[in-house]
């Protein structure tokens, strides 16, 4: 059973179609990414569902009732953006309650309420803070909190950490999820990052050019790319030609498909029974961190290769290396 | 190095303004504040040129007049500004455009061609005064222009637009994703203005009314042209001692301009006291 639907979304502006037929459901607690380039329609879709943006086309369901018409306030979303966009004349506190005061609650209630989210986002001793005192991280926290503490039915969030540093971002990242957890609250989330999609959501969704490219846990979008949009935006799948896969398995015939993936870390240096055999030259040498990557040509196709790194670095540039590939791991794209 | 090599080229080109404000802000200033604490003719130091404005009711009655019609003409003007400002930021950018240009057109068209305009369509025999007569409406027996309420219109008119240019910016302030998150809280726009937008651009209406009434206070031209020096208001005191209708006493006018001064100096900090006991946060 669904909690939110979205059906058929479209949405243009100035004669640009941002969203075309959009189609999307989240089961109740889920969270769910979002996950495209620039421009491809994230924002437009979270503020359509929140009621900022009129579709032109579409309807749109909350917990069974058709929210399609209802005004944002009376949605029951609640939206965090990256932007944090607190109310800078009140305090944390203030800011928190301002929600639970729209709602006319009773003063204990609106006191009750916020201090347990105060907790909860770790945000105690900070009550009486002016938003301008506070790091970005806080801030954020801030923002979150405004937002949950009306319990709203949805749960979105634009790119809430992207003006964040990396290390702020990870703990950000495994504190939303748990909160999210807790309070089983339905989220989606927009981001730029794959990283941050595919550690903190139950689905991701793929979008592109206003569609959705592919849906899936993290793991099936990571492993089984459908297309080759969303082979190129995840990880650094080298994305290959039928004609580039046949020369680069010489003899093999049998590629049907116009377009294939193949994961530059499924290489691996020990043969493999069964698999494809290619012997590369090496081109270059990169040390990422814990990876260290050869960029190869055989057959006249250039490839990228990952391998854990090794403290005795032998490869040296021109050198041959044969490499070793499971039939499975070279992934048609449709 | 480079530093100092930069702070080297700033120090050299804002030379020339320091020495622009010294000759035509400071020493000005200067003249003025020593020539109120001499006698007629500069017959050496003295306070009496204050005492006189303190003791003399002819004086207390400038200020007052003064005071009041730079703050209700500041207060109807900026009340009008901030509702017509925000109608403004609804058009598109074009149009906002263009509405500017007019403010800032109109916001300069004051002194004496503004007087003498109002005077060719609402005077005596002007324009609207007669075409209202013609309609059998006689404009003369409720509005009358060389009185009072025909200074404050003038007043509101050149207020109005500097008004509106000085807010427009305000606005531009207020975050869109303030009044949506607002929205998402479910509070009302009215709701919004009155907890958040209101109380963010405060500091900038009271800024702006303080430029308001400091630009009325110096007011002279336009209340000259339309009732003579017949209407008391400090500037027309400050422009009778110091040209001389009768007799010039300049050391006088000197002293008037300073307490002049004083009182948008006053005005300014209550203004600043006001508003930051409304915005706790700014403090
Ligand atoms: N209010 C608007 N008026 C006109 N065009 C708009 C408006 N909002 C968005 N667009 C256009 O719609 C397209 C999608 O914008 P959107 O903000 O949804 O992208 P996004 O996926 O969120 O991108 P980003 O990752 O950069 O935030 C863009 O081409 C943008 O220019
Ligand atoms: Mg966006």
């Amino acid at each position: 059973m669904s909690f939110l639907t979205i059906e058929n979304i479209k949405k243009s502006f100035d004669n640009e179609t941002v969203l075309h037929s959009l189609n999307l459901s989240i089961k109740e607690g889920e969270f769910i990414t979002l996950l495209g380039p620039s421009g491809c329609g994230k924002s437009t879709l979270l503020r359509t569902i929140a009621g900022l943006i009129h579709q032109d086309e579409g309807k749109i369901h909350i917990d069974g009732k058709d929210v399609t018409e209802v005004k944002p306030k009376d949605r029951q979303v609640g939206m965090v953006f990256q932007s944090y966009a607190l109310f800078p004349n009140m305090t944390v506190q203030e800011n928190i309650e301002f929600g639970l005061k729209m709602k006319k609650l009773d003063k204990e209630t609106v006191k009750q309420n916020a201090a347990k989210i105060v907790e909860l986002v770790e945000l105690t001793g900070k009550e009486k803070s002016y938003p301008r005192e506070l790091s970005g991280g806080q801030q954020q926290r801030v923002a979150l909190a405004r937002s949950l503490v009306t319990r709203p039915k949805v749960l979105l969030l634009d790119e809430p950490l992207s003006a964040l540093d990396a290390q702020i971002r990870k703990n950000l990242q495994k504190q939303l999820r748990s909160i999210q957890q807790e309070l089983n609250m339905t989220t989606i989330l927009v981001t730029h990052d794959q990283e941050e999609a595919m550690a903190v959501s139950d689905y991701v969704y793929i979008m592109n050019k206003g569609q959705i490219a592919q849906s899936g846990t993290p793991h099936e979008i990571y492993t089984r790319p459908v297309n080759e949009f969303v082979a190129r935006f995840i990880g650094n799948y080298n994305v290959l030609t039928r004609e580039e896969v046949s020369n680069l398995f010489k003899g093999e015939k049998n590629f049907k498909n116009k377009m294939y993936a193949i994961r530059p870390e499924a290489f691996s240096e020990d043969r493999i029974l069964d698999g494809y055999e290619i012997s590369g030259k090496i081109q270059k040498t990169s040390m990422l961190g814990n990876i260290t990557r050869f960029e190869l040509e055989a057959n006249h196709v250039s490839f990228i290769a990952d391998r854990l790194h090794k403290i005795d670095e032998d490869a040296q540039k021109q050198e041959t290396k044969t490499l070793y590939l499971n039939r499975k791991d070279v992934i048609p794209l449709s | 190095m480079i530093l100092k090599r930069m702070n080297g080229m700033f120090l050299i080109s804002i030379i020339p303004f320091f020495i622009l404000v010294l000759l035509f802000l400071f020493v000005p200033l200067f003249f003025m504040l020593y020539s109120s604490f001499q006698g007629d003719g500069g017959s050496g130091f003295t306070f009496k040129q204050y005492l006189e404005i303190f003791q003399n009711t002819y004086y207390h009655q400038a200020f007052k007049n003064s005071i009041i019609i730079s703050f209700f003409s500041s207060l109807i003007a900026i009340g009008l500004a901030v509702f017509a400002t925000y109608s403004i930021t609804l058009f598109s950018k074009k149009i906002q455009d263009r509405i500017l240009v007019f403010a800032n057109l109109t916001a300069n068209f004051a002194g004496i061609p503004l007087a003498f305009a109002f005077i060719v369509i609402l005077g005596n025999s002007g324009l609207f005064t007669l075409l209202f007569k013609h309609f059998g409406w006689d404009l003369l027996n409720s509005f009358n222009l060389y009185s009072w309420s025909g200074l404050v219109l003038i007043y509101i008119y050149f207020q109005l637009p500097l008004a509106v240019m000085l807010i427009y910016p305000v606005y531009q302030g207020i975050q869109a994703q303030w009044k949506e998150s607002a929205a998402l809280l479910g509070a009302s726009p009215l709701q919004f203005w009155l907890r958040i937008g209101g109380p963010i651009i405060l500091p900038s209406i009271a800024g702006t009314f303080s430029i308001l009434f400091a630009n009325a206070m110096g007011a002279y031209a336009s209340a000259f042209a339309l009732t003579g020096s017949t209407y008391n208001l400090v500037t027309i005191r400050i422009g009778a001692l110091t040209t001389g209708d009768i007799f010039a006493r300049p050391e006088l006018g000197s002293a008037i301009a300073t307490l002049l001064g004083v009182t948008l100096v006053v005005a300014l900090l209550i203004n600043e006291w006001l508003t930051r006991r409304i915005r706790r946060d700014l403090s």
